[in-house]
C-alpha cells in the first residue's frame, strides 16, 4: 500500500474505516475557508451555513468510496464549488427573497444577525467596514470563476495546480482567470487603492 | 531580474506576502523599473485587503450540527434498508401463497371456461336441431301420417275378414 502523504487524505481513510473523530477533525479544520468560500459565492448567511453543512455532509456519505487521487483539500472544495453552483442555478430557476432581507414586521432589522467578532474605534471601523463592502461588492460582481478562483487563492491552503482542478481548466487558464479577476478588483477598488488606506488597516 | 520573474513573484504574492529575500529581490527590480511599482504596490494593497477579509460568521456549535445531520443520515439509511428488508420479507412469505393463489384461480377460470364451452355446445347443438326443423314441410303433408305410416303393415284383422267375406260371396 502506497504511503499517504497528505495528513487530511489519511484523516479521510480514516473516516472511510468508520472513524468519528477523524471526520470531526476535518470538519473543525475546513469548516472555515468553506463557509467563507461558500458564503462569498452565494451571498446569504443561512443557506450558506446549510450548503457548508451539506458539503461535510457529501464527504462523509462519499466517504465509502473516497480513493486518495488528489489532495483532500481539493476534493472538498471541489464538492462545495459544485454544491454552490447548484444553489446558483436552483436560484435562477426559482428566485426567491433572501433570508437576510428584513423581516416585515421588524423592518430595519435582517431576519438573522450575526456579531462581528472584531472590534475596531468608530473611524477606523467606519473606514474598515466600508473597504469591506467594496471588496465585498466588487468580489460579487466577478464571474463565478474568477471569484472562485480568487478565493482559493486567498485561503492558502491550495496551490494554483489544485485551484485548477477545483475549477476543472487548466494551470495557465487559472492563472489567467486569478490575474483577469484581480485586474477587474483593482480598477473597482482603484479610488482605496491609491489612498494607500490598506497600510493603515488592521491586522 | 527579467519580465516572466517579476510575473513569477507577482503570481506568489497572490498567495502569500514575500519572503524577505524575495521582497529584497523584487525591490531591486522595482528599482531598475519604476514604472512597475505602481502595479506592484496595487498587487500588495489588494492582496492584504483580500487577505483581511472577515470571516464569514459560523455558529460555535457548527461541527455539532454536521455530527447531528450525519446521523440522521445514517438513521435514515438504517431506515431505508430495513423498510427494504421488510418488503423482501414481505415478498418472500408472499410469493408461494401468491402461487398458491395464481393456480387456484387458473383453476377456477379453466372450470368456468369448460363449462361455458359446454353450454355453448349444448346450445349449438339445440340451435341446429331447431334450424333442421325449420327445414321440414308443411305439416299438412302430415294430415294422413298414421293410414300412410300402417300402409306397409300387416292388414288389420276386420280387413282381412272383409276380404275372406267377400271372397265367400263371389264363389
Amino acid at each position: 500500500m502506497s504511503k499517504v502523504t497528505d495528513p487530511d487524505a489519511a484523516l479521510m481513510l480514516r473516516v472511510k474505516r468508520g472513524e468519528r473523530a477523524a471526520f470531526e477533525e476535518l470538519v473543525e479544520k475546513y469548516k472555515q475557508p468553506v463557509m467563507n468560500l461558500v458564503f462569498r459565492t452565494v451571498r446569504d448567511l443561512t443557506e450558506a451555513e446549510d450548503l457548508t453543512q451539506h458539503v461535510f455532509l457529501q464527504v462523509f456519505k462519499s466517504a465509502h468510496r473516497y480513493e486518495v487521487s488528489a489532495k483532500f483539500s481539493t476534493w472538498l472544495f471541489t464538492i462545495a464549488r459544485n454544491l454552490c453552483l447548484n444553489e446558483l442555478r436552483r436560484r435562477s430557476r426559482h428566485p426567491a427573497d433572501s433570508l437576510d432581507e428584513p423581516a416585515p414586521d421588524h423592518e430595519d432589522q435582517p431576519l438573522r444577525q450575526v456579531e462581528d467578532a472584531k472590534t475596531f474605534t468608530p473611524p477606523e471601523a467606519l473606514l474598515h467596514g466600508e473597504l469591506e463592502e467594496k471588496i465585498d461588492a466588487a468580489l460579487a460582481e466577478l464571474p463565478e470563476k474568477q471569484r472562485t478562483a480568487i478565493l482559493l487563492c486567498r485561503e492558502g491552503e491550495l496551490s494554483y495546480e489544485d485551484i485548477a482542478k477545483v475549477l476543472a481548466c487548466s494551470l495557465s487558464a487559472t492563472k489567467s482567470l486569478i490575474h483577469r479577476g484581480r485586474e477587474t478588483l483593482k480598477q473597482k477598488l482603484k479610488p482605496y487603492l491609491a489612498t494607500g488606506a490598506w497600510r493603515g488597516s488592521p491586522d | 531580474m527579467n519580465e516572466s520573474e517579476y510575473q513569477y513573484w507577482r503570481e506568489t504574492g497572490w498567495r502569500r506576502p514575500l519572503h524577505a529575500d524575495e521582497e529584497a529581490r523584487l525591490q531591486s527590480y522595482l528599482a531598475s523599473h519604476p514604472e512597475a511599482r505602481t502595479d506592484w504596490e496595487s498587487e500588495v494593497g489588494l492582496s492584504q485587503w483580500l487577505g483581511q477579509l472577515p470571516d464569514a460568521p459560523l455558529p460555535s456549535n457548527f461541527t455539532a450540527q454536521v455530527l447531528q445531520a450525519v446521523d440522521r443520515e445514517e438513521a435514515a439509511a438504517r431506515r431505508r434498508v430495513s423498510l427494504g428488508e421488510r418488503w423482501a420479507q414481505l415478498v418472500r412469505r408472499a410469493v408461494p401463497r401468491l402461487a398458491w393463489a395464481c393456480v387456484i384461480l387458473a383453476l377456477a377460470i379453466l372450470g368456468i371456461r369448460q363449462h361455458q364451452i359446454y353450454t355453448h355446445d349444448k346450445m349449438a347443438k339445440g340451435l341446429i336441431q331447431v334450424t333442421e326443423a325449420a327445414d321440414l314441410k308443411d305439416p299438412a303433408v302430415f294430415k294422413d301420417f298414421e293410414a300412410i305410416l300402417r300402409l306397409g303393415q300387416m292388414p288389420p284383422p276386420a280387413d282381412v275378414e272383409l276380404d275372406v267375406a267377400l271372397n265367400e260371396l263371389s264363389k
